[in-house]
This record gives C-alpha cells, sequence and structure tokens, in this order.
C-alpha cells in the first residue's frame, strides 16, 4: 500500500486521477487491438520510462517491485509458446511443440502482460487512493455512498492485520499445532478466516450505522477535497499519443520479428 | 427488488477487499504453479472468484455479487497487482457471470448447488476475457481443453463449495443476521 512509501510527488501525481483511470482503461481496450509484436515491445518502452523516471518513487523500491514482472512474462508467454497452434516447426518434444507462430504469439501476450502490469503499476504509484474516490464521485457522477464505503473500508484493513497478528500469537500461546495436508486449509480457515471475517462484518456495520446517525445520505454534499482537470492531464495524453505513435511507425520500418500479425 | 443500503455496501466492500488482498498475495502463487503452460495450476485460478460468490451468499442480495467481485479487484488494484489494469475488466466480467447465474434462481435459492454453479459461471467470464487477453483459442486444442477444465473445476472446488462453507461457518457465528434482509419465514415468527 503506497501510503506508507516515502515518495515526492512529480507530475503523474497531478493528474486527475478519475480521468487518469478512464483514460487507462481505454489503452487497455486498444492495447487489446494491436496484433503487432513489433508494435507492442516498442510499446512496452511508453509505461516503462515513466515507472523508471517519472514517479517519485525510490530506485530500489521500483526494481523490486519490477521483479515479478519477469516472472509474469514468462509465465505469461509460456503456455503459447509451448502449446499454441503454427504450422512452421522449429522444436518439438514430447508434447511440448514450438512453432514460429506460436513463439511470435506467446511472445506477444508476453509484451501484453507486460504493458497492462506496467500501466497498472503506474497507476498505483502515482495515484493517492482518497483522491481518487473524490474524483470518481465529483467527475464521473459514481453515488458517494460506494465510494465513501470504499475510503471506509480501506482504513479497516489495518486494523484487520493487527487482529491477525493477535489471533497468531493467541493460538501460538495456545499451542495450537499446524495440520498437514487439506486439513490445513480447513484449519486455517476456522482459526482464521472465520473470526477475521466476522469481525470486520460486525465492524463494518457499526460503521454504517454511525455514519447513518451522523447524517450521511445521498442529498447534496459537500467536500473536504476538490479535484479538478489541469493541464498536467493534456501533457499526459499527448505524451501517450506520441509514444503509441513513434512505436507504430518504428514498429513499422523497422521490425524485428519477421511476423506482423500474431493472429492466424 | 431490494436497493442496497449504505450497510450492504460498506459490508460487502470490506469483504470484498479482504479477498482483494489475498488475490493480490495470489498471483506469485499461481505463477509459481503454472511454470510450463499445462494449466493444471488453473485449478487454483478460481480462488480469484470467491469474492462475488462469498458476498452474495452473506448478504443474499441482487448486485452484491459484481460489487463483490469489481470491489476485489480493485482492491488487488490498488494494492499494485502484477496484472495491472487487466485485474479491474476481469473482475468486472466475472463478476457479471456470478450475479447473473444467481439472478436466474430469481436471487431465491442459496445452496450449495447454486454457489458451485456461481464460482463455474465466474470462471466462464474468465474464459471470455482470455480469449480476447491471451488468444487462448489459438491453443492446440488438447491444451485448451486442459485450460478450460481446470478453470472450470477451480471455479467450482474454490469459488463454489468452499465459499458455500466459508459462509456456512460463518452463519454460525450469528454475523449474517445482521446483514440479510428478513424473511417471510421471519415474519411469520412474528405472528405466532
Amino acid at each position: 500500500m503506497q501510503w506508507t512509501l516515502q515518495y515526492e510527488e512529480t507530475w503523474l501525481h497531478r493528474l486527475n486521477p478519475a480521468f487518469k483511470l478512464i483514460f487507462f482503461l481505454s489503452l487497455f481496450l486498444i492495447l487489446l487491438f494491436v496484433h503487432n509484436p513489433n508494435v507492442i515491445s516498442n510499446l512496452t518502452l511508453v509505461p516503462l520510462l515513466l515507472v523508471l523516471f517519472a514517479t517519485g518513487h525510490r530506485r530500489k523500491v521500483i526494481v523490486l517491485l519490477l521483479i515479478p514482472f519477469l516472472i509474469l512474462f514468462f509465465s505469461s508467454a509460456s503456455s503459447m509458446m509451448f502449446f499454441g497452434q503454427g504450422t512452421t516447426t522449429w522444436w518439438k518434444w514430447g508434447i511440448i511443440h514450438i512453432t514460429e507462430e506460436s513463439f511470435f504469439r506467446g511472445l506477444h501476450i508476453g509484451f501484453r502482460a507486460l504493458n497492462f502490469a506496467l500501466l497498472g503499476l503506474l497507476f498505483a504509484l502515482t495515484t493517492r487512493p482518497v483522491f481518487l474516490f473524490y474524483s470518481l464521485i465529483q467527475q464521473l457522477k459514481v453515488p458517494p455512498r460506494f465510494a465513501y464505503s470504499f475510503m471506509a473500508a480501506v482504513r479497516i484493513l489495518p486494523v484487520m492485520v493487527e487482529e491477525f497478528q493477535q489471533l497468531r500469537a493467541a493460538l501460538l500461546i495456545r499451542g495450537v499445532k499446524k495440520k498437514k495436508g487439506l486439513q490445513r486449509v480447513t484449519q486455517s480457515i476456522m482459526l482464521y478466516a472465520v473470526p477475521l471475517l466476522s469481525q470486520s462484518i460486525r465492524r463494518a456495520h457499526r460503521i454504517a450505522v454511525a455514519m447513518e446517525a451522523k447524517q450521511f445520505n445521498n442529498k447534496e454534499r459537500t467536500y473536504y477535497y476538490k479535484q479538478t482537470y489541469s493541464k498536467v492531464d493534456i501533457y499526459f495524453v499527448l505524451y501517450i499519443m506520441a509514444g503509441f505513435g513513434l512505436a507504430y511507425w518504428v514498429g513499422h520500418t523497422f521490425p524485428y520479428f519477421g511476423i506482423t500479425d500474431v493472429r492466424n | 427488488m431490494k436497493r442496497l443500503k449504505l450497510s450492504d455496501i460498506l459490508i460487502t466492500i470490506v469483504v470484498a477487499l479482504v479477498f482483494g488482498i489475498i488475490y493480490k498475495i495470489w498471483g506469485p502463487v499461481y505463477n509459481i504453479f503454472k511454470p510450463f503452460g499445462l494449466h493444471i495450476g488453473d485449478v487454483i485460478y478460481g480462488m480469484w472468484f470467491i469474492a462475488g460468490t462469498v458476498a452474495v451468499l452473506l448478504l443474499r442480495k441482487p448486485g452484491v455479487a459484481l460489487l463483490a467481485e469489481t470491489a476485489a479487484a480493485s482492491g488487488e488494484f490498488l494494492v499494485g497487482s502484477e496484472y495491472g489494469l487487466s485485474v479491474l475488466l476481469y473482475g468486472i466480467v466475472q463478476g457479471l457471470g456470478t450475479e447473473l447465474l444467481f439472478a436466474l434462481f430469481g436471487y431465491k435459492r442459496y445452496t450449495a448447488f447454486v454457489a458451485a454453479l456461481g464460482g463455474i459461471a465466474a470462471a466462464v467470464g474468465s474464459l471470455v476475457m482470455d480469449v480476447a487477453y491471451g488468444y487462448v483459442m489459438d491453443l492446440a486444442l488438447w491444451n485448451l481443453l486442459l485450460l478450460v477444465g481446470a478453470r472450470l473445476l477451480g471455479g467450482f472446488l474454490i469459488a463454489g463449495i468452499l465459499a458455500y462453507y466459508l459462509v456456512e461457518a460463518l452463519e454460525k457465528t450469528g454475523v449474517t443476521s445482521l446483514v440479510r434482509p428478513a424473511s417471510d419465514k421471519d415474519y411469520k415468527a412474528l405472528d405466532q
């Protein structure tokens, strides 16, 4: 959770959060229609540069967060590479059948997953959840009871972490032994999941009652934080558009791979 | 149909966020389980549908499954999921799957059987997303069938059966009386 991390605020933090969310989701949809592996590998650089240099977080943190992405790349790409359909066989061993088509399709899926992951990380690292929820209410007209429920729920999470540690300590003192195998699953559900969930349901119910007692309702309300659009939003769109344009141009003029469409 | 009250929404989102954290932890677990693309690990994929069924079994109201699954996905996303933005869209589609299935039963039946179908419906939702996202239709047929089979089985086992028993265990603690709408049976009990 990023509010526990130290970081400097950059221009990316000043983007309108709701706009950022909608814009990123439309990028996601656009990426689904990119079928050229040359283009998508170039496109990966667009969010990567921002993640590396513009989030205001410490380099160490960024590198640490990027490590799982390598595993993600491989695990997304592997099944399509090994077991995809294709005609030009490169390598066959038992059930593994790597063809030129399936290899590049796998590579493409890997890059696509990387793109989504980087965009997601960029969003998570540069957006304060509270501002996002205020912005959802103010710009996208999300009903306040949904947004405020979210903010309240986020605040409950640290309490639950504390409760979890307390539970663990209590069970340790009472000498509860860990069971093995499948019984371990049922045991941890009964010992951890049930008490944690039931307590937080009770807490959530109490909070809702308290909020309504304090006249939280659907009528007109005023806000402590005001979210607006600014020039930064335009700069961001320009950066993405330039990046995407360049990626397309380079991908088409200087292709690295022979395949330009990974679909059959 | 009853509109969701503030307490319904708040409870749904709190439960969903707890699962959101589990969803985040599940990412690396899943990636370790599926190293060579054989999709056996997809049985545990079912964990990613559990918020929807648990919430709707708990609160027994329309709209809860979709809200819970979307909220869990947003929670996973905000904590910094390595799947990034895709989890949001997957969450919405999976939640829709569960929601539609419970709607099909008129939000009247909350048995283990319906819960299991709800889990499977979410799995179908995730597969629909996979067709667009991962070109899964271009996998060799046996591999595709393995993926579909493992995914559905995971939805059935984890999001269906496990979710049902989790909620049953929660019922014993008495919290469900806080959240469920009063049934006809309750009103009849008052008449006596």
